[in-house]
């Protein structure tokens, strides 16, 4: 290898692209370490595909530069680069049987029959396919297709793997599989990856670090857990995973501890780590499985940061329960993960809700 | 064009070429292509615009060598005296002096269609009576006959202020229109029978049509000769006091040779429809009537305008059917070739070819840029399979009424061809032969079709396929005018591709007319647009990933559309090859202009031979050339089973 092991394996910096008077990804730097997978996250139009692209060549930079183990590849052509991508639709080559497709790159290569025959051989190992050389792509099942697109991705032993979302194509219980497939190869063969998905959760569940990115600008680069747990603003938080705001007022502060107004009650919590002081206007953000939910007769042995309200309808979101509830004017979710212990909650009860000490704050906006 | 419009245009421009000139290999293909364009569409027809703008006079120099010092003297005594004397000859036109240092040059530029040998005599007689009163200072005198070539509206004059010129203009119109209108008419008929029609009716007029896309254009005009012409059978058997030459003649053969055109579009646009609108609207009380008034042709207006324009450009364009049944009237398309073949008059020729050109080529834009990919736009959706129900009397009984006349018109045609080639002559003595098959020179043009056939269906899917490859998934700049330029020899006629070959090809370095070679090369140029298409449709079905994909593995731009791309519009370059094969071997407008006695093409040699009145042996090489068209139709389609892959 070019560097020591502990450099980067990619870096871009201010990478800008423009289409038009569109700016499709605005002056974004980012370095990937060694044998992890990155994940850019956004919304649909966001940049995520372009970001991407610049990095395989296929779209020209404006502005920026990109460094691939060391080596300045900004103006290499994308059959220069290496780097290898798996494609949205899998982008076989259909006239090709499997065994081709995989070893389409090492013939470009000009590798010897024997030793392209072998790579192949262990490539369809490796992605649980053996046998399933002489197959042509219309042959297989959308599953089987994105394996031989992987290990043909793999054959060249690229520098760092592209996934464009990868499994969006793939029906919902495979998606799952597959991408515990892709982490544990990734974990084994130390893979430089990144990958590109607008599903929050396929992200938090796959990742080393996300890239979550709105507009072409990244909004937040950081681990699935700092994402989820402090989100950097409203659009980071309500992108990863549901969330309640409560906007209100810091009251009072004593040592680690303050007193924040929302609408109805006051909250003890901690001093979150930025400087504040009385009079500044917050917004607390509680994901709805950190809110324990209790009926409304239950004496609690702590009064504090309970607030009142009533179910307005409950629904089951995958093994838990979402639940709807309306305090005063505002409307809360909360998810509970136990429904059954606690004793299902009929619409319109009344309940109690109890929020932590800690709770995440963020300093309103003024947009 | 706005100011911010126009400076946009400008930077994409810029950028676009920039882009361009950083791929070297691109760069290098794409002007090679754009170069071939230039040479063998854009330029003759350019030229022809040119000529058409030109006139052409003969002119006669003469050039008088000086004896004496004093140039003013001379001038006095030899050039003067000239000029006089010319003057007063007949078709002079202009005079013109150029003095030198020893000698006097007289241009004597005469009246266009001059004959320049009867002016040159008068000329020399002029001159030689004042021979007596100059012979002193003259040394000796010599005479050049020339041409002057002058930029001039002086044609387009012409053609306006005389009517057997304009007359052709208004005739080739009405003719458009009239054919245009029964085509739609007929095939709609044909279309909407074919589909909803009783189960006895469908099939067979599905088959008849598009059986006339079989036979070479002008075969209906022939098979109409035999039954309705001077000597035909109707007209023999009932004593008709008329026959089908002129007008009637020609609609009736344009009428069936346009059909399948007009046919093949109509009932795919019907088919498109679907049933689902059809019953929702019976659903709401409407009439078989009212559907069909209210919701079918409105719905499928602009499948039936794309038909109507098309045929409206073929009709203007055909040359094969006037040629043999115009029985004298004036049309664009023939008497251009009329110009040229018996007077030479490449200037006239020019401005008909300009007339030829502009209504098609207006129609072709509207097709291209107007109505492309408007066709289902108000309809939406696939072709769908229409179930049969039972369609109003009302409708039925008069579509029949159009249809089946029409239908067993088609019949006996293709009836009268084979009777013809195996009688020895119709009417006169009607003995069964296969003589009409024994003409070697007949079947030496069959040979020569099949290779010209051949060698432009090797070319212009190559190069329409490698063209659509670059206009669809490179970044060039001018794209449009590109793609435009190459539709172009298919949207000109073929009388004007024919003379623009004549006119452009004519001179070193380019002196290509008298070759075969430059046969095959017409007919690549004519049918590239088709073998084009045909990539560009099969491209926008091709992810463009799977290129990516290969160039990620490190393939290099070539090895991607070597291996990867090729094998994927393979079958567009099949296709592109069967139409320029089949289209190739009953070619005749444009070539008619280029063969030379060595290497005649089975349909012109028809055509020549129908002229001259043998039309048993027109009938026996018609015969065989469908015969040959139909095996090597039938080998590609075996080859394709065999290889596996799609042709048609
Ligand atoms: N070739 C192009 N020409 C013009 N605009 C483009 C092109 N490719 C992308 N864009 C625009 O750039 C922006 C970013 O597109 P991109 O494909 O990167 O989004 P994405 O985040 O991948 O979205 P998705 O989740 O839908 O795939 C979009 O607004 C898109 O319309
Ligand atoms: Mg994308």
């Amino acid at each position: 290898m070019a560097n020591g092991n502990d450099s980067p394996v990619l870096e871009l910096r201010n990478v800008t692209k423009r289409f038009g008077n569109l700016v499709a990804v605005n002056n974004i730097s980012f370095s990937l370490e060694r044998g992890k997978l990155v994940t850019f996250v956004g919304p649909s139009g966001c940049g995520k595909t372009t970001l991407l692209r610049t990095v395989s060549g296929f779209a020209e930079l404006d502005e920026g530069q990109i460094i691939l183990d060391g080596e300045d590849i900004t103006n290499m052509p994308p059959n220069g680069r290496d780097t290898a991508m798996v494609f949205q639709a899998y982008a076989l080559f259909p006239h090709m049987t499997v065994a081709h497709n995989i070893g389409f790159g090492l013939r470009v290569r000009k590798k010897s029959k024997p030793e392209i025959d072998a790579e192949v051989e262990r490539l369809l190992a490796l992605v649980q396919m053996d046998g399933l050389g002489d197959r042509k792509p219309h042959e297989l099942s959308g599953g089987q297709q994105q394996r031989v697109a992987l290990a043909r991705a793999l054959s060249l032993h690229p520098k760092i793997l592209l996934l464009d979302e990868p499994l969006s194509n793939l029906d919902a219980n495979l998606r799952v599989s597959m991408r515990e497939e892709v982490r544990k190869l990734q974990r084994r063969l130390g893979l430089s990856v990144i990958f590109v998905t607008h599903d929050q959760e396929e992200a938090m569940s796959i990742s080393d670090l996300l890239v979550v990115m709105d507009h072409g600008v990244v909004k937040q680069i950081g681990s699935p857990t700092e994402i989820y747990e402090h989100p950097i603003d409203e659009f980071v938080a309500n992108f990863i995973g549901h969330i309640n705001f409560f906007p209100g007022e810091v009251i009072d502060l004593s040592g680690d501890e303050m007193t924040f107004k929302i609408s109805q009650t006051n909250l003890k919590v901690e001093v979150p780590p930025f400087p504040v002081s009385v009079g500044d206007r917050l917004k607390a953000v509680v994901r709805p499985e950190s809110i324990d939910i209790v009926s409304a007769e239950k004496e609690l042995s702590d009064r504090e940061n309970v607030l009142e309200g009533r179910v307005e309808f409950g629904m089951y979101i995958g093994s838990i329960m979402r639940l709807t509830i309306a305090v005063g004017d505002q409307t809360v979710y909360v998810d509970e993960a136990d429904p059954q212990h606690k004793g299902i909650f009929e619409d319109g009860q009344k309940v109690k809700l109890v929020l932590k000490k800690r709770i995440h704050m963020l300093r309103e906006t003024s947009d | 064009m706005s100011l911010s419009l126009q400076n946009s245009f400008l930077h994409e421009l810029a950028s676009d070429t920039r882009h361009f000139l950083r791929r070297p290999g691109l760069a290098a293909l794409t002007s090679v292509a754009v170069i071939l364009i230039l040479l063998f569409i854009v330029f003759p027809v350019g030229s022809v615009l040119l000529k058409s703008f030109t006139v052409t006079y003969p002119t006669v120099t003469v050039r008088c060598q000086s004896k004496v010092s004093n140039r003013a003297d001379f001038k006095e005594l030899v050039t003067g005296p000239i000029l006089g004397a010319i003057r007063s000859i007949e078709g002079v036109e202009e005079t013109r002096e150029l003095t030198d240092e020893e000698s006097s040059v007289v241009v004597v530029r005469f009246r266009r269609d001059w004959d320049d040998l009867r002016g040159l005599n008068d000329i020399k007689r002029a001159v030689q009576k004042l021979q007596g009163t100059f012979a002193l200072s003259v040394e000796n005198i010599k005479y050049e006959l020339g041409q002057e070539t002058i930029k001039s509206l002086a044609t387009y004059g012409r053609f306006f202020s005389k009517s057997y010129y304009y007359r052709a203009l208004k005739n080739s119109i009405v003719l458009a229109i009239v054919t245009t209108t029964i085509v739609v008419f007929v095939a709609f008929c044909f279309a909407y029978l074919g589909l909803h029609g009783p189960g006895f009716i469908k099939a067979p007029l599905r088959v008849l049509g598009l059986l006339p896309l079989i036979a070479p254009p002008f075969i209906f005009a022939l098979s109409l000769i035999l039954i309705g012409g001077r000597m035909g059978i109707l007209t023999r058997l009932l004593h008709l006091p008329f026959n089908l030459y002129g007008w009637p003649g020609v609609i009736t053969a344009q009428m069936i040779t346009f059909l399948p055109l007009g046919y093949l579009l109509i009932e795919n646009v019907l088919r498109s429809i679907g049933s689902h609108l059809d019953e929702a609207a019976s659903d709401m009380g409407a009439s078989g009537v009212d559907i069909l008034f209210k919701v079918t042709i409105p719905l499928s207006a602009p499948g039936i305008l794309k038909a109507a324009l098309l045929v409206f450009i073929m009709s203007i364009a055909d040359f094969g059917n006037p040629m043999l049944i115009g029985g004298g009237v004036s049309f664009l398309a023939t008497d251009a070739y009329f110009l040229w073949i018996s007077e030479n008059n490449l200037e006239m020729a020019a401005v008909f070819c300009v007339f030829l050109v502009l209504p098609s080529l207006i129609m072709f834009v509207i097709h291209q840029y107007i109505l492309k990919g408007r066709e289902y736009t108000t309809i939406g959706g696939k072709p769908q399979q229409v179930e049969e129900r039972r369609i109003s009397p009302k409708i039925f009984y008069p579509m029949m009424a159009v249809a089946i006349p029409v239908a067993l018109m088609i019949i006996t045609c293709f009836g009268m061809i084979l009777i013809g080639a195996f009688t020895k002559i119709l009417m006169i003595d009607n003995s069964f032969t296969l003589e009409h098959f024994q003409s070697t020179n007949g079947l030496r043009s069959l040979l020569t079709s099949l290779k010209f056939a051949f060698g432009a269906a090797l070319i212009a899917p190559i190069f329409g396929v490698t063209l659509s490859y670059i206009l669809v998934r490179k970044r060039i700049p001018l794209k449009r005018v590109v793609e435009f330029m190459a539709l172009l020899g298919f949207a000109v006629p073929g009388t004007v591709m024919g003379i623009g070959y004549i006119l452009f090809f004519n001179s070193p370095p380019l002196k290509l007319t008298g070759t075969f070679i430059i046969l095959i090369i017409n007919e690549a140029a004519r049918n590239l647009s088709v073998s084009l298409e045909a990539g560009v449709a099969k491209l926008h079905q091709i992810d463009i990933a799977i290129e990516e994909a290969a160039i990620d593995m490190g393939a290099s731009s070539f090895r991607t559309f070597t291996r990867v791309v090729l094998p994927l519009i393979s079958s567009a370059l099949a296709a592109g090859f069967v139409y320029t094969f089949m289209v190739g071997m009953i070619a005749v407008s444009a070539v008619i202009f280029l063969i030379t006695p060595g290497n005649n093409l089975a349909s012109l040699y028809i055509l020549a031979v129908a002229e001259e009145g043998f039309l048993g042996m027109a009938c026996a090489i018609s015969v065989m050339l469908i015969a040959v068209v139909m095996i090597c139709l039938g080998g590609l389609k075996l080859l394709a089973h065999y290889t596996k892959t799609t042709i048609f």
